[in-house]
């Protein structure tokens, strides 16, 4: 917006400015792919879920072709503003996680925040919209809405609504569990919108959160440096894992990330600087990787471990913690990697920043979303 | 006739003998001719009768005789010629004699001749004589005649030759002409006399304006006591008519401005006035010839009248032209009067009635580039410091707003950056000088701004401008940039001492916060033009200043520097010429006793001028960071077009350079003291402050390092803090600035430092004693001695990027809830 003293409005500048800065300091705290109908390309959507509270898709191929119709030749380094597609305002506080329940035409989009709230929307309607190319979605409907219970306090006080850090689900068992600020696991069921499960046992609140399609457990990683499988029919907590402590280790770091590779019997979880390999089948620790920076964010590649954490450098490593690669990323720190099922990875985290990376490990683009 | 005379003879000798003598006698009485003739004659017969003897018979006995009558032939032949011969010498000598008085008569008769024609001459000259006075313009003759008294006509003038009339004429001529001459010389004494009186009226008139100069001062402190002013506004309102256009709006709105709503403000016109005048002169005989005459002519009157104030005023005008004169080529050139404006503080405080004098602005106009520009008078700051510097957004001043005068100035030069005027877009808008932008409105995004070129629009302008209050936005804008700067400058100053500075609100949760980290350092690093360059002598200056004051605080903790610091403090007052030495001197001071005081504060000379600022930081994200924020700003202003899904992410980084301008940046160190074993803990922050503070709040950028004992300090990131300082940098750089009440914008850097002190002692608190053990509060009631049942966890975390959470109590920050 040019202004000058022919149109003057000084706070609607100052305000212009804070917006502008707005976009610096905000956090991208998870970015995932869309699954798509056919494999091939790759998935164009990205769905990312921001400390603003907001949820947005953001179309790969049309950041790309703008891009390209500007400057001819695609530079890795420059950073794009995008406009989402799809824009939600799904959360009154950050939003922590989104996730897809289901890939088939019935799929969800699940967030999950700061509120305490879940919601889900039917990715049908969203991207109707987005070819519609109406981009503001808030008034889709989610179809489904949770909210975290509150604890009794003494004299009838009630706990504040705690936040939902994770989510996982359970698309044939019809449930979401999510990872909330009270300590404990949830078990929602998608139909009765009600809480099938509470999982207890934690002494700090939760991290992050799997679930074990194959034995049906479900993993939890919590701030008082403890994982935790719990068996999901009875509720029970069948193992604590904890890191095997170390003599120069102090005190437990927070489990921060935790994730399962797709034979479901490999466990990798980051711990503060390591990040811990675990066999689900020994149930036994594998390895210990000591990565330069606290781990923020793990995923499996077949193999290969995929680490962020709070330096701008994407970590590819083998089983053993030989570390493969490590890429340069934009944002300096990231709090979330997530693969495509064709190997493209992203990469958000502060500034606002989502890094795509492809499969050879060439930066695609990177962009900083921008709202309407 | 000698021939035939001879022949006779010859034929008279041949055939002498036949002449008869008897003949010959005859002929002696006879004239000669006669007798030659008859001679002849017989001598032709004798012949004849000798050639019939001699065929007849040559021996003839007559032969003999008539070869003798012959002979007496021819005697009478010669006796004749004889006489002949004579009788012609007779008449020869006859004819001499008579020839002499033929010639004498001859010659008389030449001298007359010549005599005769040489008079014929002189007649004919006499004829042709004329008058030295051909034409004398004489009356005439009929006027004469009724004229002329008698003495001049004489009796009977009708009997008169023409030429004694003419005469008449001519001393009647004469003796009118005489009159005349008599007439004239009385005419030029009068005149004499007049002139006199007239050169002593215009004495006393022109001594009357010096009276009447006397009188007005006299009365000018009747003036100043009843607060007219009349006189100082009559020259200004004369000033103000040879202002060019687009000044004569800037003064005009100002003026009216000022009288409708008791702006307060100040307009002067300082310039000299004899020189707008030649100015108005040659543009008004350029544009239209002569027409202006009479305009100047009235111009000239005033210049009389305003002669010994500009006498007065001498002084300072002309010690800014000489020294523009210089300075200025051509397409420089202002015009000779320039407009002074003093923008007073709009708060009266009860004290003193008279509001404080903010600013003072000059405006001036190029008239070869058609632009004004604008100066802080008398700032001692450069002209990048300038406080005009991006009043509007995407406003420093160096680029020229329209394209005709860029297109003056040559392909892509810029204002010539030393000037201390600059063509800023704001004034142009003031001076009614609308342009088009540089791209089309549609294309930037703009929302139906109309813009008009041209002078001829101006007048359909004014409307417009009076509608958008611009003349009251830029004074708004101008003081309240000055106050900020006022206000900035006052913070800087209590920051550079190293003290907290003051906070007048006390509604915000830092304002009461003890501080259990102190100020390190404060100092000006660069600022955005010399960024990467070697450090100006200034800062050097400034930071040996810092140095000097570093040592001096430190003096306080550490009585063992005491030689150390008057060492230093000797320096100091050396003069600026070798700041260098001091620099060195100070190092080689570091670096020797740098072992020794690790523990304590180290002074930060060694590292910032050694090194370019950049390189502090991570150098090739730093440079990396820096295109994220112009990619920002220009994302942000292409915000508004929603038309297509396509993103406008045409990231020309120049596009936004003019955020970056003049912005300064300093370095602040915050320093908790912490065990031995344990260290100090610095937090390094780099402040950039933009030309735009407050509006765009500086921006912080926190490092942090931890200095173990033993070991220098290093800069090492602690991974673990790495979340915690950009959520730090998220908070004062954006979020506490939307909590600030609006009356403390200005103080928005104290706030920020403030806040920042306050989130470091609260980050170290939690540092350094980490979980407190149990967070779940059970309660009971004692008066019941019944448990009440419940009860809620205390937190100090939350969230997946473990963010802490500070209560805010009473004033006072806790960390946690419910605590």
């Amino acid at each position: 917006m040019v202004m000058d003293v022919t149109n003057w409005d000084e706070d609607e500048y100052r305000n212009t400015i804070l917006h502008e800065r707005g976009f610096q300091y905000r956090t991208i705290f998870r970015a995932i792919f869309a699954p798509s109908s056919n494999p091939n390309p790759s998935s164009d959507i990205v769905v990312s879920a921001s400390s603003d509270g907001s949820v947005a898709t953001y179309s790969l191929s049309t950041i790309l072709s703008s891009q390209e119709i500007r400057n001819g030749i695609s530079s890795a380094k420059q950073v794009l503003a995008a406009q989402p597609n799809c824009f939600l305002q799904a959360h009154e506080g950050p939003a922590y996680d989104v996730k897809f329940y289901g890939d088939d035409a019935d799929a969800l989009l699940l967030s999950c925040g700061d509120d305490g709230r879940i919601r889900g929307w039917k990715w049908k309607e969203l991207e109707d919209f987005m070819t519609n190319r109406q981009k503001q979605g808030s008034h889709v409907k989610p179809t489904i809405d949770l909210i975290n219970p509150q604890h009794r306090g003494p004299w009838y006080a009630m706990s504040p609504i705690s936040e939902n850090n994770a989510m996982a689900v359970d698309h044939q068992g019809g449930s979401i569990f999510a990872a909330a600020g009270d300590s404990c696991a949830y078990n929602w069921d998608v139909e009765t919108s009600k809480i099938k499960m509470v999982f207890k046992g934690h002494s700090d609140y939760l991290h992050c959160i799997v679930f074990c399609k194959g034995i049906n457990q479900i993993i939890t990683g919590s701030e008082d440096g403890t994982a935790r499988i719990w068996d999901c029919r009875s509720g029970k907590c069948t193992q604590v894992i904890s890191p095997k402590r170390d003599e120069n280790l102090k005190e437990l770091s927070s489990v921060s990330c935790i994730a399962l590779d797709a034979s479901e019997s490999w466990l990798a979880y980051g711990s503060g600087q390591n990040l811990f390999v675990w066999n689900l089948l020994a149930s036994d620790q594998i390895s210990r990787i000591c990565i330069p920076t606290t781990c923020q964010d793990v995923v499996f590649d077949d193999n290969n471990i995929l680490a962020v954490g709070a330096s701008p450098m994407l970590s590819r490593m083998d089983m053993d913690g030989k570390i493969l690669s490590q890429i340069r990323c934009a944002p300096e720190s990231a709090f979330s990697v997530s693969l495509d099922q064709s190997g493209v990875i992203a990469v958000a985290g502060y500034g606002g920043l989502i890094d795509v990376i492809s499969q050879f490990g060439s930066h695609l683009c990177t962009f900083q979303p921008t709202s309407l | 006739m000698d021939a035939k005379m001879e022949d006779p003879v010859a034929e008279v000798s041949t055939s002498e003998y036949t002449v008869a003598p008897s003949m010959a006698a005859k002929m002696v009485e006879k004239s000669p001719y006669a007798m030659l003739k008859e001679s002849k004659l017989s001598v032709e017969e004798i012949v004849a009768k000798m050639l019939s003897l001699k065929k007849d018979d040559n021996s003839n006995p007559k032969l003999r005789e008539l070869v003798t009558q012959m002979l007496l032939h021819f005697v009478n032949l010669r006796q004749a010629n004889r006489k002949i011969l004579i009788e012609e010498d007779r008449v020869k000598a006859e004819t001499e004699l008579a020839k002499a008085p033929v010639d004498s008569t001859t010659l008389q008769l030449h001298n007359l001749m010549y005599e005769k024609s040489h008079y014929l001459k002189a007649i004919k000259a006499c004829k042709d004589f004329k008058s030295k006075y051909p034409d004398i313009q004489l009356v005439t003759e009929a006027e004469f005649l009724s004229q002329a008294p008698n003495e001049f006509k004489g009796t009977s003038i009708s009997n008169e030759t023409a030429h004694n009339v003419m005469l008449k004429r001519l001393n009647y001529e004469l003796y009118q002409r005489k009159e005349l001459c008599k007439f004239r010389e009385k005419l030029e004494l009068k005149k004499k006399s007049l002139l006199e009186t007239i050169a002593i009226r215009k004495k006393f008139l022109s001594s009357l304006p010096s009276h009447l100069k006397a009188l007005k001062k006299a009365s000018l402190p009747a003036q100043n006591q009843f607060g007219i002013l009349h006189t100082k506004k009559q020259k200004q309102l004369h000033a103000a008519e040879l202002l060019p256009p687009a000044l004569y709006i800037i003064y005009s709105q100002f003026m009216a401005q000022k009288e409708a709503f008791g702006e307060n403000i100040e307009l002067e016109i300082i310039g000299s006035l004899k020189d707008a005048q030649t100015f108005v002169r040659r543009q008004a005989s350029k544009d239209n010839g002569i027409s202006s005459l009479q305009e100047s002519s009235r111009v000239d009157d005033d210049v009389v009248d305003e002669e010994d104030d500009s006498q007065r005023r001498r002084k300072r005008p002309k010690k800014v032209a000489g020294k523009e004169n210089v300075e200025t080529s051509g397409i420089y050139l202002a015009h000779p009067l320039r407009i002074i404006l003093n923008v007073h503080d709009d708060e009266v405080s009860e004290s003193d009635p008279k509001p404080a004098k903010l600013v003072t602005l000059k405006f001036e106009y190029l008239f070869k580039l058609n632009v004004v520009c604008v100066g802080v008078e008398g700032s001692d700051q450069g002209p990048d410091n300038s406080i005009l510097c991006n009043l509007f957004p995407d406003d420093k001043g160096l680029e020229l707003p329209q394209q005709s005068a860029k297109l003056l100035l040559g392909d892509g030069a810029e204002f010539d950056e030393s000037r201390t005027t600059r063509p800023y877009k704001w004034a142009q808008h003031l001076a009614g000088i609308d342009f088009l932008p540089e791209v089309s409105p549609s294309l930037s995004n703009n929302e139906a701004t109309k813009f008009e070129t041209g002078k001829d629009t101006i007048m359909s302008g004014l409307s417009l401008y009076r509608q958008q209050n611009r003349v009251q936005t830029v004074v708004q804008r101008v003081r309240s940039r000055k106050k900020a700067q006022l206000a900035l400058a006052e913070q800087l100053d209590s920051l550079t001492n190293l003290t907290w500075p003051s906070l007048t609100c006390q509604s915000v949760p830092w304002a009461s916060h003890e501080h259990l980290c102190f100020l390190h350092k404060w100092l000006l690093v660069g600022s955005s033009h010399n960024l990467g360059l070697s450090l100006p002598s200034v800062d050097l200056e400034q930071q040996c200043h810092d140095s000097l004051d570093d040592d001096v605080a430190g003096r306080a903790g550490t009585s063992k520097e005491e030689v150390e610091v008057g060492i230093v403090k000797e320096d100091g007052e050396l003069p600026s010429l070798i700041p260098e030495a001091v620099v060195t001197d100070d190092k080689s001071n570091n670096h020797a006793s740098g072992a020794k005081h690790s523990a304590k504060r180290m002074t930060p000379i060694p590292k910032s001028i050694g090194l370019p600022i950049k390189t502090v930081r991570n150098p090739s994200f730093g440079r990396y960071e820096e295109d994220i924020d112009l990619m920002l700003d220009s994302e942000s202003e292409l915000d508004d077009s929603t038309k297509f899904e396509m993103e406008n992410e045409c990231v020309n980084p120049e596009d936004n350079s003019w955020v970056d301008y003049g912005v300064k940046e300093y370095d602040l160190v915050m320093t908790r003291r912490r065990d031995v074993q344990e260290g100090n803990v610095d937090l390094e922050a780099k402040v950039r402050i933009s030309m735009e503070y407050p509006t765009r709040p500086p921006l912080f950028k926190l490092s942090l390092c931890s200095q173990s004992p033993g070991v220098k300090s290093s800069s090492i990131e602690h991974p673990v803090w790495y979340n915690e300082l950009r959520a730090m940098e998220a908070e004062v750089n954006l979020h506490i600035i939307k909590m600030l009440p609006p009356d403390q914008e200005n103080y928005i850097l104290s706030h920020q430092v403030h806040c920042l002190a306050m989130f470091f002692d609260f980050y170290l608190h939690e540092a350094s004693q980490p979980s407190l053990g149990s967070k779940c509060n059970s309660v009971i009631d004692i008066g019941l001695c019944n448990p009440v049942s419940g009860g809620l966890n205390a937190r100090s975390f939350r969230g997946r990027d473990r963010r802490k959470m500070l209560s805010w109590k009473d004033m006072e920050c806790t960390s946690g809830y419910p605590f």
